[in-house]
């Protein structure tokens, strides 16, 4: 009787494994929408791949990643030293794509884009300008009729890789904000904060909360048909977020890309760069001891460098620069 | 006037009875109602037959997680109803005193953990025990859950076999083991079966022990693979921004709801067919 028992289940356990590679994965929800496209499409062509991705935030993607529980993670916040020091096996940082934090809000009678400047955005989130009323925000925004209401700040309640992007963001531009918070994954807010769950989350509350503010990645704005701010960058000027922008905001990185591709291109110069601009990065251990697996996962990462960054600007995502893709080829041989 | 007094406080209270009883009942008919008249908007062959789409993608289905869904709360059914059920004949049957007080506390207890906890066991013992997420480690959380159900309803029905069968049982020859299998057990049987039902019913839509245990999966997943479940599809795709995941969710909502019920309601005809005491 235990001898059937134990073979039926491992006559279960390895049909379910028998067809396809199956490999998981696991971290940021800045990408997730263009990760889910490319794992299905790259499953279509190679039905022999099963990549599963979910989108449990950067910080989750990186513990699971260091537990071992996933076969590879992502982020949009480089690991730090001592992140990397506590894995057993190196991981190698591979940008996929670039994109754009933006602000979005919700505020009643207003349709017009809002322009914000850096230091009004850190007064926001330190909670020193707490109405919409403020004569700050008008003077940014000349002819915007302003409602009396306290503004609601929506921050991430997971560790967020699009959080580090926006807390690094205002490191950068308001010196406060570095002394009081800094930027991490997850950061103690200074006022009163609605928190969302991941990028879906914090659109989702902003949608249904008037008077409210916060920061999402491009896409969740677009898909959503949220309204979102023009943000004055380090040349003075507002910009909006767009596949241009956040472009120009990486061209200094793509020409000094550091050898492990861990790089911040917050408020970066240039005329038109967009100043909470990121690449996100997928996070691959250095060594993948099933044969298989590594496989899969080396063809995988060759296809999204090429045939997968045509993706990119349908979903609002900034395509790598060549010089990057090049670099990131050889890097994919590193990968044992 | 004292009579009056108590008639007053009789309606008073046969009122308040009364309207209890209808909220307490409607409350699943509007649960129902409003499944029905959301979930049916997005409910179509797709839902069935195809694997989710990518996030803020309309379209696609959720064959992978109904599918996951059975086989979560199927594996969860095999390891928890064998061991709930034989500690409940041993609670009803054999119960030495003390230590039966305290398997039967134990048991409350078990039943009153929060789902969350079962799941962190189970992420604990299983997930980081096997290095990788799977639909196992989310029907051990379950089956966690399901065995202190099982093991009072099983106690409880059988207990209410009356004592004279066991005593005419015992009379007649047959030895103890002999008189729980073909007595005691058959003739607690409805009650016994209809507590298991209720039991997988109640663990089918659990959602928090199998967030971090089964994850999800945007294929078809397996016993071994991190697996999509209907409760975890509705919770990710309620929370999102986008309308038609928001239509997606009503629609798990609504076949889940429906594969309990059939599955309930199945069970019942089964039992009304007639296992009782056997007779002759």
């Amino acid at each position: 009787m235990k001898t059937i028992l134990a073979i039926s289940a491992a006559a279960l356990l390895s049909a379910a494994a028998a067809h396809a590679q199956k490999i998981n994965a696991a971290g940021a929800t800045f990408p997730a929408p263009i990760y889910q496209k490319w794992f299905g499409e790259y499953h279509g062509a190679n039905p022999g791949v099963e990549i599963n991705y979910q989108a449990v935030g950067s910080g989750a993607g990186i513990k699971q990643l260091t537990d071992g529980t996933v076969d590879f993670g992502a982020s949009d916040m480089p690991m730090t030293a001592e992140q990397i020091k506590a894995m057993k096996v190196p991981p190698l940082h591979f940008p996929t794509v670039m994109g754009a934090v933006v602000l979005t809000y919700n505020v009643a009678g207003i349709t017009q884009e809002l322009k914000f400047s850096p230091d009004v955005i850190a007064d926001i989130y330190l909670a020193k300008i707490t109405k919409w009323s403020d004569p700050r925000l008008a003077k940014d925004n000349p002819g915007v009729k302003f409602p009396k209401d306290d503004i609601i700040v929506v921050r991430r309640t997971d560790g967020s890789g699009t959080t580090f992007v926006f807390t690094d963001y205002l490191s950068k531009v308001s010196p406060e904000w570095k002394m009081k918070v800094g930027a991490n994954t997850s950061v103690s807010w200074p006022g009163q904060t609605l928190g969302g769950a991941q990028n879906p989350g914090v659109a989702g509350l902003i949608k249904q909360t008037p008077g409210s503010i916060g920061y999402v990645e491009l896409i969740y704005a677009v898909q959503n048909k949220m309204p979102y701010a023009q943000v004055k960058n380090s040349s003075g000027n507002f910009v909006k977020a767009s596949l241009e922008s956040v472009t120009e905001a990486a061209a200094g990185a793509a020409k000094n890309m550091p050898a492990d591709f861990r790089v911040s291109i917050t408020d970066a110069p240039g005329k038109n760069a967009y100043p909470i601009s990121t690449f996100t990065w997928l996070l691959i251990p250095s060594s993948i001891p099933d044969a298989g697996k590594a496989k899969a996962v080396k063809g995988f990462l060759q296809w999204m460098l090429t045939a997968g960054q045509k993706d990119c600007s349908g979903l609002t995502y900034a395509p790598l620069p060549s010089e990057i893709v090049a670099k990131e080829e050889k890097q994919i041989a590193q990968v044992k | 006037m004292r009579l009056r007094w108590r008639k007053t406080v009789n309606k008073v209270m046969l009122a308040a009875t009364g309207v209890c009883t209808l909220i307490s009942i409607s409350a699943l008919f509007v649960i129902l109602a409003y499944l029905l008249i959301n979930g049916t908007k997005s409910l179509d062959w797709n839902f069935f037959t195809q694997l989710p789409k990518a996030t803020g993608e309309a379209g696609g289905g959720m064959a992978n997680a109904i599918l996951g869904t059975l086989e979560i709360v199927g594996l969860a059914s095999v390891m928890g109803i064998p061991i709930g059920f034989m500690a409940g004949v041993y609670l009803a049957e054999f119960e030495d005193k003390a230590f039966g007080a305290v398997v039967r506390y134990t048991a409350d207890l078990l039943n009153g953990v929060p789902s969350i906890i079962v799941g962190i066991l189970a992420w604990t013992l299983v997930v980081v025990g096997m290095r990788h997420f799977s639909a196992f480690a989310g029907s051990v959380a379950l089956a966690v859950m399901l065995i202190p159900i099982v093991t009072r309803q099983t106690e409880q029905f059988l207990r209410e076999v009356p004592m004279s069968l066991r005593e005419g049982a015992l009379a007649l020859g047959a030895s103890k083991w002999k008189m729980i299998a073909t007595v005691v057990v058959p003739a607690g049987s409805k009650g016994v079966v209809t507590g298991m039902i209720l039991g997988v019913a109640r663990i089918a839509g659990e959602t928090a022990p199998l967030l971090f245990t089964a994850l999800n999966n945007q294929f078809w997943g397996g016993l071994n693979q991190p697996t999509a479940s209907l409760p975890v599809m509705i919770y990710n795709r309620a929370i999102s921004p986008y309308e038609d995941w928001h239509r997606q969710a009503w629609a798990a909502g609504l076949v889940l709801i429906a594969m309990v019920l059939i599955a309930n309601i199945a069970a019942r005809l089964v039992l009304a067919r007639g296992i009782s005491v056997p007779r002759g």
